[in-house]
């Protein structure tokens, strides 16, 4: 059976293979705002547009200033690394990605494509019916392009099958809140990474088999337990560099990370105000996490449900929504007495730098690590 | 280039007494840095043999020719010393080490020894790295900072900056503070753009005048330090409880040497730094040595 691991490696191949195996179109998009499901339901498989570190000669020209992971999704649209690609969506987000969106239609206007807004203040009053609207007007747009009516069924069908994959990734997650963890920082980001370029349901599949295959592992040793909160990541150096110096990655509060898999659609008789809401109601991320913040308490509970003994805040250089957010993320940190590093990166990790603070941080922990009342992997108290 | 005005004076001290042959534990502590090599041996917690050297391009004969310095005349050889910890950029070229050792604990601890228990901000100007460190008032690292890309390698590229000027390193700190005002930092964005506007200036004939050419290397000096108190204000962007810059500040680091520098930093942070008993440059080796 193929791993995450190799269809993250090679997703552009995946998503070929899938094209000419099922016949039907693939879906671009940036933001894990963008309701998949209705896309899902229409047939199409929505693939998300990650970043990857290539030598770039183009963007210099088009978008100079955007972050360097903007810059190089369009880069990769330059070289034809995406030529599979039929249409392409953009929601209301961070400007770099609708950027990248924009100038890569100038690149390739005959793509599809569709800016669809979802409200910035997530939790205001009209903002529900703004996004029923919005979602409507897409599903339209989606049945004029295709040719096809995306019916209650279909969209019941693309549901299930996004909240079953939520749910199975929310199972891998739980598995790393042990003393002993069965599964490490690295791995999940690499299942997390390659489940949103792949079709949910065969991600389904590969997940329960990976999740029974788990069980029968052998844990790996308690060690220092860190959080990882800032930018999207698009690899695991950062995860592989933390494990190399003997300390886990237990759990994140990245966008792609648990950000994208905390709650489901609940079912209502209005299937697309029922997607609406769950898109409204999901974490916000920091360039949402405006007027109503909400971000901060939601860290401080992710550090104490998965025991962390410290933070990574890791910021891809030029990102304003998390340059923004990350006073008060350092505000709550040091408030609690939270042990944290910050940096920037790119695309690409600067290892040794980094190994000096991870280290660092590793060090300050560690003689005055405690487990008072940790979790077993049966699910017991260890005292 | 020729490499004479990037030079920095090599440096090496040993004992003159036996005191070696006697204690219980003998420990060293080797700093390979991207520029500079430091070792530091310790007999019984009591300092025996240290030295400095440049890097070059090869680390591990970096790191043999520095411990072999260090221990110079003595007796004693790398087989006599019971734990060697490594540290810096090339730590794991060191093949001898015993063990390898964070580069943030090792620079407080060495801080402590140099500076006294009094120190409880210390500022570690390398050639790759600047680090800004709080100490709890007992020996542990309360809150560190790390500087981000956009002054990565900037002490190395001082002396780059040197032998393009043609003005001695050793001579630049000086030199700096002879203006009689002191001028505007070039760009502070990051330390490549203060670069390349420093040489801007230079090539518009400020070489012509010494006077001029000083102004030229104080504001180039400015931006330098500007870049640094960039990675210090992070350790303290709130005023939340006792975390704050606290007014006993230790330099250490190659650039702990230059007083067009830290005179800089000083007066920005309203703050004078304390004198310490070894040289500053040593303070991540003898840590090493501590924790070893």
């Amino acid at each position: 059976m193929k791993t995450f691991k190799e269809i993250l490696e090679n997703r552009h191949a995946y998503a070929k293979s899938w094209k000419a195996k099922t016949g039907r179109k693939v879906l671009g998009f940036y933001d894990t705002y963008f309701p998949e499901e209705v896309a899902y339901a229409a047939g199409l498989m929505p693939v998300r547009i990650l970043a990857e570190h290539e030598a770039d000669d183009v963007t210099d020209r088009l978008m100079y200033g955007n972050c360097y992971c903007t810059r190089d999704m369009l880069n990769q649209f330059a070289r034809g690394r995406y030529d599979y690609i039929d249409g392409l969506v953009s929601i209301e987000s961070c400007q770099w990605w609708y950027n990248a969106f924009d100038t890569t239609l100038i690149m390739f206007p005959d793509l599809f494509s569709h800016y669809l807004f979802t409200p910035d203040y997530l939790d205001a009053r009209t903002s529900k019916d703004v996004m029923r609207s919005e979602l409507s007007v897409f599903a339209e747009r989606l049945e004029e392009w295709l040719g096809t009516k995306i019916t209650d069924e279909k969209l019941d069908d693309a549901i299930n099958v996004y909240n079953k994959n939520r749910a199975l990734l929310r199972r891998i997650y739980e598995l790393r809140r042990f003393d002993t963890p069965v599964i490490l920082g690295s791995e999940t980001m690499e299942i997390m990474l390659a489940n949103q370029v792949m079709d949910k349901a065969e991600a389904n599949v590969m997940l329960e088999s990976l999740l029974s295959d788990i069980e029968k592992r052998e844990p790996y040793q308690d060690c220092v337990r860190l959080m990882l909160l800032g930018s999207e990541t698009y690899d695991v150096s950062l995860e592989r560099l933390v494990e190399s110096l003997g300390a886990n990655v237990v759990v994140d509060e990245l966008d792609n990370g648990t950000g994208c898999i905390a709650n489901d659609v609940i079912p209502l008789k209005d299937r697309l105000m029922a997607i609406g809401l769950r898109y409204l109601g999901k974490p916000h991320s920091a360039l949402k996490d405006s007027i109503w913040r909400r971000r901060q308490e939601r860290i401080f509970q992710l550090y104490e449900d998965w025991q962390a003994d410290g933070v990574i805040i890791a910021k891809q250089i030029y990102c304003h929504p998390h340059g923004t957010d990350m006073y008060a993320v350092w505000k709550l940190l040091r408030e609690r007495n939270i042990p944290y590093i910050t940096f920037e990166r790119d695309t690409t990790l600067p290892q040794e730098e980094t190994r000096l603070a991870v280290e660092g941080l590793i060090s300050q922990i560690e003689p005055g690590r405690t487990r008072i009342a940790g979790w077993s992997r049966s699910g017991a108290k260890t005292g | 280039m020729t490499g004479e005005f990037r030079k920095w004076p090599e440096f090496s001290w040993l004992s003159d007494t036996d005191t070696w042959k006697s204690a219980e534990k003998i420990t060293a502590g080797i700093d390979i840095g991207t520029t500079s090599s430091q070792a530091a041996v310790f007999a019984d917690d009591e300092l025996f043999g240290y030295a400095s050297i440049h890097t070059g391009a090869d680390f591990t004969l970096a790191a043999n020719t520095v411990i072999a310095k260090a221990l110079a005349s003595s007796a004693l050889s790398v087989g006599d010393i019971g734990t060697i910890a490594a540290t810096g950029f090339g730590r794991r070229n060191v093949l001898y080490a015993t063990k390898t050792q964070d580069e943030i604990s090792c620079i407080a601890k060495g801080a402590r020894f140099i500076y006294g228990p009094a120190v409880t901000t210390v500022l570690d100007m390398g050639g790759q790295t600047t680090k800004a460190i709080l100490l709890h008032e007992w020996d542990r690292v309360r809150e560190f900072e790390v500087s981000d890309k956009c002054a990565t390698g900037m002490g190395r590229h001082i002396e780059t900056a040197a032998e393009i000027l043609r003005v001695p390193l050793t001579e630049m700190g000086d030199r700096s503070l002879e203006t009689e005002n002191d001028p505007e930092p070039v760009s502070t964005t990051c330390f490549n753009f203060a670069y390349s506007e420093m040489m801007s200036l230079f090539r518009e004939g400020y070489k012509e005048d010494m006077y001029k050419e000083n102004e030229v290397i104080a504001s180039y000096l400015f931006a330098v330090a500007w870049r640094i108190l960039g990675t210090v204000g992070k350790l303290a962007p709130l005023d939340i409880g006792d975390i704050k810059i606290k007014e006993v500040l230790g330099f250490t680091g190659g650039l702990a040497k230059n007083k067009g520098i830290t005179k800089r930093i000083e007066r920005e942070l309203n703050i004078t730094a304390i004198e310490g008993k070894h040289d500053p440059q040593l303070a991540a080796a003898i840590g090493a040595a501590l924790l070893a």
